[in-house]
């Protein structure tokens, strides 16, 4: 049983932070994904919390050990890698039992752990074959099951998925869901993808440039991004960003005023809102503007119009139409608005 | 680059060109070897002949020294059971051998280490390395000889095995650490994670997969021990001479004798296990060449 | 990876460049500043019988090996070697400077003293095989990438002998058929009718048949490289420039040779090392009459029965300097770019 606790956790290269100052507590049984784009950190956080990369300050710990100094054999996790690290000379078979075989598991328990890990990943017909001779998706669960054979204390995935192709992507998302529900480990998952954040986790980190952005279940994350980066990063379309000028409640920009917002704000904000939160309106709109391009989803259709000089997308009925330079008028819901500061990127909580 | 969709549009011109191109260039390099193995069967005045190289071809003076035939052993026999030639050749095997081995035994090691480690003073091992690998070797073993007088270690083979391992080395660990840079760190790292210490994880999971790379580092330490002149040359007594040497010290002594048919004779002997080396090994000898350039 | 692991995996092959390496070099360094004892001479005198009495000066052996055995290297002697004749011969150039017949006169008696001599050869057999071989390994590479898959590989196999082979051997066997009984002298001297004919006789024609086994033996490996390279050309800029216009020549000027230019510096890099150190073919030519180079001077000095270290010793502390400048470029740059790296 395992909590995981990052103290002032910093990774310094001579002249680059790679991590600054990371604090966190991972809850034991927690499915904790670390998000950001690429360059951010994330992975460098979860190496130093598998004892791969040497932590320049600060202090780790796994259940009660502080486990800087700690090689990772010494620190019981298991790990599931981007490229999956599969050892190409031995069989599946030997590469799931090869922990076993290390750590000096008792030999008689081989069979019956490597038989049960194989199983929970849908493996058996495959156990005899080498990597080479393995499709992706085959080679992940490879992964996946010599990172469970040994039940350790907590899991780290490093973007386990990213090499897969979109479909087996989900299939596999959901089976990664699953083992979590039956292993009930701590899981810590980096992943660049915000839908695999928003599927998998119970807690979403959002980093960039080494620093925590926010932290939060996913619909928090979703529903009160902390700044304009983690708007900017979750959901898809991201959250329109329009820079403006709020004075007595109003929120004025080129072809766009929204009222009705807090009158405790006043001077340059940047207004946020989801493209779902925009309605159609009749004969006057908050956003006025020509269409720049209509692209049919399927089950939605989405225009984009130029406001303020951002690419505004906003979400519509599936059977609307129209051309591109119509001009369509549009209305927001104050609550469904987001306010930042215009130099910070903070959010900007009225009545503080 | 597909070189059928090429080669169809190619004028003919330019492919006689390129053929005669190429015949020119094969004959160049591969005439001298194959005169030379012809030569080695006759006897010097057709080898060597001031009328005609005819003779040689068709071992005039070889049948009227020889009873009729036109081939003769009498080089080989001269060099290697007169002139002791199979002496030199077995030092000469037991000095590639062992400084094969020892070589990609440290070479491995170190080469290993700083593929993994990216720190910067890695990056200054590789940089010295290059540095001594530029080093001529006559300039070191001016360096060697009289400290080797003083400890009294001179001329014998385990001083000249230890000499050109470490001569060895720069190259090696430089090859040997960018084809470890192409076994993916996942690999050990998982490993590592999975309940290995480093060495550990170098020797179960590293060690079964750097043969390819470990033969093809293997075969360039092999040559550099085979070809060096230098450093044998000066280091080894002449009891204890390998065989490139032992051809130097040949040739002084035969030619006033008139016996350079030995030295031919011992010159194709020494050239032959190159030959079988590029017969079998081609492809790791061509990788092994573009893997430092391609790469570092 | 800890520094404590790094170094527990890299210490024996640091061990034995250290020892076997650096300290070498320092002990070349030591030995340069050094000279041999002077002989120990002792007067002797021998009577005999009818003829009276002569002395003789002899060298007093006993003396000597003690004063051997006491100080190895030899009395200390600071830059005298390097001054010497025998190497950067200040003296002797000075003189050259100060009373001379023109430019020319200045060349010829310059590249008389042996140490410039062995250093022009050395640097012209460097910069003159290095792109030569060069080229016509390109050549080779481009030709054989031409034909048809059957016949690579037996083209390959023939084009590597020239590489993989010992130095000294190949050079003999080039030397035994160039010389003026063997197949090519031979041939040659009936061409030009000219029985006299020697490539060893004159310096013109040694340098020549030195820089023609220079370029043999180089162009395999500027072969196999850039061979290689010709193969990771991207198909796609190929295309694309011949769907542009490009004629069969333009496409290798402007696409293939700007794709290997990284690969020509590796190749000048490494064969200008190589052939600064050309040592074997002048042995295998018995060229010493005619050329010499830096690294042979050394081999000189210490074989034979009188070994001059403190000769050597200079003689390497210059080739080693040579070295480093010719490797500068490469260390500037490669500076440049380690602390561009890490800013």
């Amino acid at each position: 049983m395992a909590q995981i606790r990052l103290k002032n956790v910093s990774k310094r290269w001579t002249n680059f932070v790679g991590v600054d100052n990371f604090n966190l507590d991972i809850a034991d049984q927690e499915f904790l994904v670390l998000l950001g784009p690429s360059g951010c950190g994330k992975t460098t956080t979860m190496r130093m919390i598998a004892g791969l990369e040497d932590v320049t300050e600060g202090e780790i710990w796994i259940g009660d050990r502080l486990v800087n100094k700690l090689e990772p054999k010494d620190r019981d996790i298991s790990m599931v890698f981007q490229s999956y690290g599969l050892y190409p000379n031995m069989t599946v078979y030997e590469n799931i039992r090869f922990p076993l075989k290390v750590r000096k598991v008792p030999q008689e328990q081989h069979h019956d752990r490597v038989m049960a890990a194989s199983k929970m990943v849908e493996l058996d017909d495959f156990l005899q074959r080498r990597p080479a001779a393995l499709s992706g998706g085959q080679r992940q669960r490879v992964a996946l099951a010599r990172a469970i054979v040994r039940e350790p204390n907590a899991f780290l995935m490093d973007e386990p998925l990213s090499n897969l192709d979109a479909k087996l992507r989900v299939s596999t998302r959901a089976q990664i869901k699953n083992l979590h529900h039956t292993l009930k480990r701590t899981t810590i998952y980096v992943t660049h993808d915000q839908i695999e954040a928003m599927t998998l986790a119970d807690r979403v980190v959002v980093m960039s440039k080494g620093l925590i952005q926010q932290v939060g279940t996913p619909m928090e994350i979703y529903d009160r991004p902390a700044n304009t980066f983690v708007a900017s990063f979750i959901g898809s379309p991201a959250m329109n960003l329009i820079p403006g000028h709020m004075q007595d409640g109003v929120f004025t920009g080129d072809h766009i005023r929204v009222d009705g917002l807090s009158t405790q704000v006043n001077g340059p904000v940047t207004l946020g809102f989801r493209a779902e939160d925009a309605v159609m309106a009749g004969e006057t709109g908050q956003i006025e503007a020509p269409i720049y391009t209509v692209e049919l989803l399927g089950e939605a259709t989405m225009i984009s119009m130029r406001v303020a000089g951002e690419l505004v997308s906003i979400k519509v009925a599936k059977d609307y139409r129209a051309e591109i330079g119509d001009v369509v008028r549009v209305n927001i819901a104050p609550a469904a608005c987001h306010l930042f500061d215009q130099s910070t990127g903070q959010r900007i909580v009225p009545g503080i | 680059m597909s070189d059928a969709t090429l080669s169809q549009k190619r004028p003919l011109p330019l492919t006689i060109l390129i053929t005669v191109f190429i015949v020119i260039w094969v004959v160049l390099a591969a005439f001298p070897f194959i005169w030379t193995v012809w030569g080695s069967f006759k006897v010097e005045p057709d080898f060597f002949s001031r009328q005609s190289w005819w003779n040689a071809i068709f071992g005039t003076y070889t049948q009227a020294q020889n009873d009729g035939n036109s081939f003769t052993g009498d080089g080989y026999y001269g060099a290697w059971v007169t002139r002791e030639f199979w002496r030199a050749a077995g030092n000469t095997a037991i000095v590639t051998v062992s400084v094969t081995i020892i070589s990609l035994t440290l070479g491995t090691l170190g080469g290993y280490a700083l593929a993994r480690s990216g720190r910067g003073y890695a990056f200054w091992i590789l940089i010295l390395a290059l540095v001594f690998r530029a080093m001529p070797h006559i300039t070191l073993v001016s360096g060697y000889l009289l400290p080797f007088f003083q400890l009294n270690i001179w001329g014998v083979l385990p001083t000249s095995i230890i000499v050109l391992v470490a001569i060895n080395q720069p190259f090696t660990l430089w090859m040997l650490h960018s084809f470890f840079l192409s076994i993916p760190k996942d690999l050990d790292e998982s490993a590592m994670v999975d309940g290995c210490s480093r060495f550990e994880a170098f020797r179960r999971v590293i060690i079964p997969v750097m043969w390819p790379g470990v033969v093809t580092t293997g075969l360039f330490s092999f040559l550099l021990a085979y070809n060096d002149f230098a450093t044998t040359s000066m280091l080894l007594s002449s009891d204890n001479q390998t065989m490139v040497p032992k051809i130097s010290s040949f040739l002084g002594s035969v030619q006033e004798q008139g016996n350079v048919m030995f030295a031919v004779a011992a010159v194709v002997s020494a050239t032959v296990p190159l030959f079988i080396l590029v017969l079998f090994f081609q492809r790791q000898i061509v990788s092994g060449l573009t893997a430092g350039a391609v790469k570092g | 990876m800890p520094h404590k692991t790094f170094f527990a995996f890299i210490l024996p092959s640091l061990i034995a460049m250290v020892l076997f390496i650096a300290l070498p070099i320092v002990s070349v360094i030591v030995q340069s500043l050094h000279v041999e004892h002077a002989r120990v001479l002792v007067e002797v005198e021998s009577c005999q019988p009818f003829g009276g009495c002569t002395t003789e000066t002899r060298v007093d052996t006993a003396a000597m090996a003690e004063l051997r055995a006491e100080k190895p290297m030899g009395q200390f002697n600071g830059l005298g070697t390097y001054l010497n004749r025998g190497h950067l011969a200040v003296n002797e150039i000075g003189a050259i400077l100060a009373s001379n017949n023109g430019f020319g006169d200045i060349a010829t008696r310059i590249y008389n003293l042996p140490f410039y001599k062995a250093l022009s050869f050395t640097l012209v057999f460097c910069f003159v095989v290095t792109p030569l071989a060069m080229a016509l390994g390109f050549a080779i590479a481009l030709a054989v990438n031409a034909l048809p898959k059957v016949t690579k590989g037996p083209v390959i196999f023939f084009s590597l002998l020239p590489m993989i082979i010992t130095p000294l051997i190949g050079s003999l066997i080039l030397y035994w058929m160039i010389q003026s009984n063997g197949i090519i002298g031979a041939s040659l001297q009936h061409l030009f009718n000219d029985p006299t004919l020697s490539l060893r006789a004159s310096p013109v024609l040694t340098w020549a048949s030195l820089l023609f086994y220079g370029v043999w033996t180089n162009a395999p490996f500027s072969f196999v490289v850039f061979y290689a390279g010709l193969q990771t050309v991207p198909g796609d800029t190929l295309e694309s420039a011949m769907i542009d216009g490009a004629s069969r020549w333009e496409r290798i000027r402007f696409v293939i040779i700007p794709h290997l230019a990284p690969l020509a510096t590796f190749v000048a890099l490494v064969q200008l090392m190589d052939n600064f150190r050309v040592f074997e073919p002048i042995v295998g030519f018995s060229a010493e009459a005619n050329a010499t180079s830096l690294s042979w001077l050394i081999f000189n000095d210490l074989s034979g029965d009188a070994k001059l270290f403190g000769s050597a010793g200079a003689t390497s502390v210059l080739t080693i300097v040579g070295v480093i400048v010719l490797l500068m470029p490469v260390l500037i740059r490669t500076w440049q770019e380690f602390n561009h790296k890490v800013v």
